[in-house]
């Protein structure tokens, strides 16, 4: 499939999803070059709505502003979501792989890109009064992408609603244990490396 | 030679430069004055009072011993030398005017009185602790009446009354702050008739914390426990309105963690009505390290008040809305530091702040700086009405300190009422307030649409035209291909 109707597909799937997850995971009409366009484009949205909101509804520190932090937090998420979904998923009989997960979780982050960048520029067109309304789509789009997580997981892996929420439990549990091993590798791998450069530097001394 | 002439002359200007630099007097003040920002940090900023000097054993000419409590009338300062059983009368300069050292005749002495009130007329009330009386004189010093124990069945017999500290309202009635009364300040009428207890301070327990203490703590457990007891005030003020100010000092850090009240503004029945509309709490520090500790508190008529803190030798002074002004002050060794602050008192408007210290046993005083009387100016003028002169004050603020939030809000308000929106938007935006920014920008977008308007329906309409243009352009053209293909098959 072309790169541009998989990302056309975006559209048809965050509308009708169960019909389009299904068709990532049956049909390969989602590709992974969509899914990582969407990745980005949600960094990109996010640190847009950090520097650019209106003065009213952006209560942001913009001089302790850091990209980078905001940048790895979003791929951080993305991809320990996907590597503990599929770890959990392929020991509790998901159909889905590796691929699809990461398609569709891409894909279920259109609607942040959609409804939170006309907000931006929403921000400096209404009052305080107003707010109301931004809030709500706020809302409205991070629900709107939770849904979409949901059925996601649900449709490529072939679950019921109940297994899906274990599952979904479990995922976030997992994220916990994997955070925790890599604080520990780089723990570990720091504390070698200190001793082997000391040891490096006891030889030179010497 | 021309080179040397050259040199001397280089070194000459420079030292001109050096001798001609602004005397860094501010600078060798033994305390830095700052104040807190949009997001609760300090901020240096230029002093607002300077220390000019303190009245001590040479100015009055005999030593004070622990004294307690302090109150200005006119000129002179009321001091409460507990450790000496007196209360001293001094002149504004420190020397000594009066002393009082009995009540009714000579024999009745005073005991370590605690608490010294002076009224509009001139009469002195004494909280006289150690005898559990209040004392009132004449605006002679001669004795008038004594005001015994409150006679009520609400405090048992047995429990100690001890007044140490008091306020007189304008309408004569007597509030009084007694040792081991937790139900609130004490109240008498004029005729010295105990009339209630008064702004009890509210007893908070987390819900947790009560059904842990009534239904799972045994009851050695519950014993060691400490007892819930509401807070007691520390000090109290009255201000034109006849509204109290009462400071709170005996808090807990769990109760500061939890945002405890510091400071009240008491109603004349006994609610507190302070305005916290600030950005921060009115808790002294923020730092969320250390503490504050209210002793005492002292408001001028246009609603700005000032807080002894003893936990940091500081004083910090807020608006009436909340706003933190500016705090200076520490705790030292050096002079113009304090040691164990008690009470504080305004002279002269409030171009002088005293500050008695109990452990110094001296008065000190504080100053008015230009920048502190513009600031304080800019909010009497905005009290009272004056807008214009306001704006000049708030002007004058902004250029010794750009960092001062207020006066960006301040002068946004005057373009606000000016009709400059986009200035005012500006102003907010640097003072970091929301609450009016959003009103500023109400009335900015809607003159933006206004005039406007017109522009963008001649836009649109001119957009829809063309649409609709192009639209009919390519069906007559399909139509006209469609129809010559028919002819063409035919």
């Amino acid at each position: 499939m072309l790169y541009v109707e998989t990302i056309k597909y975006g559209f048809y799937v965050i509308t009708h999803p169960l019909d389009g997850f299904w068709g990532i995971r049956r049909e390969n009409k989602g590709s992974l070059a969509a899914a990582f366009t969407f990745v980005v484009l949600t960094i990109l949205t996010l640190t847009i709505e950090k520097q650019n909101t209106g003065f009213l509804f952006n209560m942001n520190r913009l001089s302790e502003l850091n990209v980078l932090v905001d940048i790895f937090t979003v791929l951080l998420v993305y991809v320990l979501w996907c590597v503990a979904n599929w770890c959990t998923t392929s020991l509790m009989e998901g159909k889905g792989r590796m691929k699809d997960i990461l398609i569709a979780i891409g894909y279920a982050l259109l609607p942040i890109i959609l409804i939170r960048l006309p907000m931006v520029v929403m921000s400096h067109m209404i009052t305080a009064d107003e707010g109301t309304f931004y809030y709500v789509l706020g809302t409205i789009s991070y629900l709107w992408t939770g849904l979409l997580i949901f059925t996601g997981t649900m449709t490529i892996h072939q679950y019921s609603i109940s297994k899906t929420i274990v599952t979904i439990a479990i995922t976030v549990v997992a994220m916990g244990i994997l955070m925790f091993i890599g604080l520990l590798f780089f723990n570990v791998i720091q504390q070698m490396l200190t001793f082997v450069m000391t040891i490096y530097r006891e030889l030179r001394f010497r | 030679m021309k080179k040397t002439v050259k040199t001397i002359a280089v070194f000459a200007s420079a030292l001109c430069l050096l001798a001609s630099r602004p005397m860094a007097a501010r600078a060798d003040m033994p305390y830095e004055t700052y104040n807190f920002n949009f997001w609760g940090e300090e901020v240096l900023q230029p002093h607002s009072y300077l220390y000019s000097g303190s009245i001590s054993t040479a100015q009055i000419g005999s030593a004070l011993r622990y004294p307690q409590d302090m109150c200005i009338f006119e000129d002179h300062i009321y001091v409460a030398d507990t450790g000496n059983s007196r209360i001293l009368i001094l002149n504004l300069d420190g020397s000594t005017a009066r002393e009082v050292t009995a009540a009714d005749g000579a024999e009745d002495l005073l005991n370590q009185p605690q608490g010294v009130f002076v009224t509009d007329a001139g009469h002195l009330y004494v909280a006289d602790s150690g005898n559990s009386r209040i004392v009132e004189y004449d605006e002679d010093l001669n004795f008038i009446r004594e005001i015994g124990r409150p006679e009520t069945n609400l405090i048992s017999a047995s429990q100690a009354y001890t007044p140490v500290r008091l306020v007189v309202d304008h309408s004569d009635r007597i509030y009084v702050i007694a040792y081991g009364i937790n139900m609130g300040l004490v109240e008498f009428d004029k005729d010295g008739v105990f009339q209630g207890f008064m702004g009890a301070t509210e007893v908070s327990v987390s819900t947790f914390e009560y059904i842990w203490k009534n239904y799972f703590s045994t009851e050695a457990q519950q014993a060691r426990m400490e007892t819930i007891i509401p807070t007691e005030y520390s000090d109290i003020f009255v201000d034109d309105e006849n509204f109290i100010y009462a400071t709170i000092s005996n808090l807990s850090e769990e109760d500061h963690m939890q945002g405890a009240d510091m400071v009240r503004r008491l109603n004349p029945t006994g609610t507190d009505v302070l305005r916290r509309l600030g950005n921060n709490d009115i808790t002294g520090d923020l730092n969320g390290r250390s503490f504050s500790t209210f002793v005492d508190v002292a408001a001028t008529d246009y609603g700005c008040y000032f807080i002894l803190d003893s936990a940091g030798g500081k004083i910090f002074a807020y608006d009436y809305d909340g706003n933190s002004l500016f705090a200076f002050g520490k705790k030292g060794i050096k002079e113009g530091n304090v040691q164990q602050p008690v009470a504080l008192a305004l002279g002269d408007g409030q171009d002088k702040i005293y500050v008695l210290d109990n452990t110094l046993g001296s008065i000190l005083t504080f100053e008015i700086t230009d920048y502190g009387r513009h600031l304080l100016d800019a909010l009497r003028l905005n009290d009272i009405g004056d807008a214009e002169g306001s704006n000049r004050e708030w002007q004058a603020v902004i250029q010794s300190n750009s960092n001062n939030e207020m006066a960006y809000i301040g002068l946004g308000k005057t373009y606000l009422a000016e009709g400059n929106y986009k200035q005012a938007m500006e102003y907010f935006r640097l003072g970091n307030s929301r609450k009016y920014y959003t009103k500023a920008f109400f009335y900015y977008r809607k003159e933006l649409m206004e005039a406007n308007f017109g522009k963008a329906m001649l836009v649109l309409g001119l957009g829809i035209v063309i649409g609709l243009a192009v639209y009919y352009v390519f069906r007559f053209r399909r139509w006209v291909g469609e129809v010559k293909c028919f002819m063409s098959k035919r």
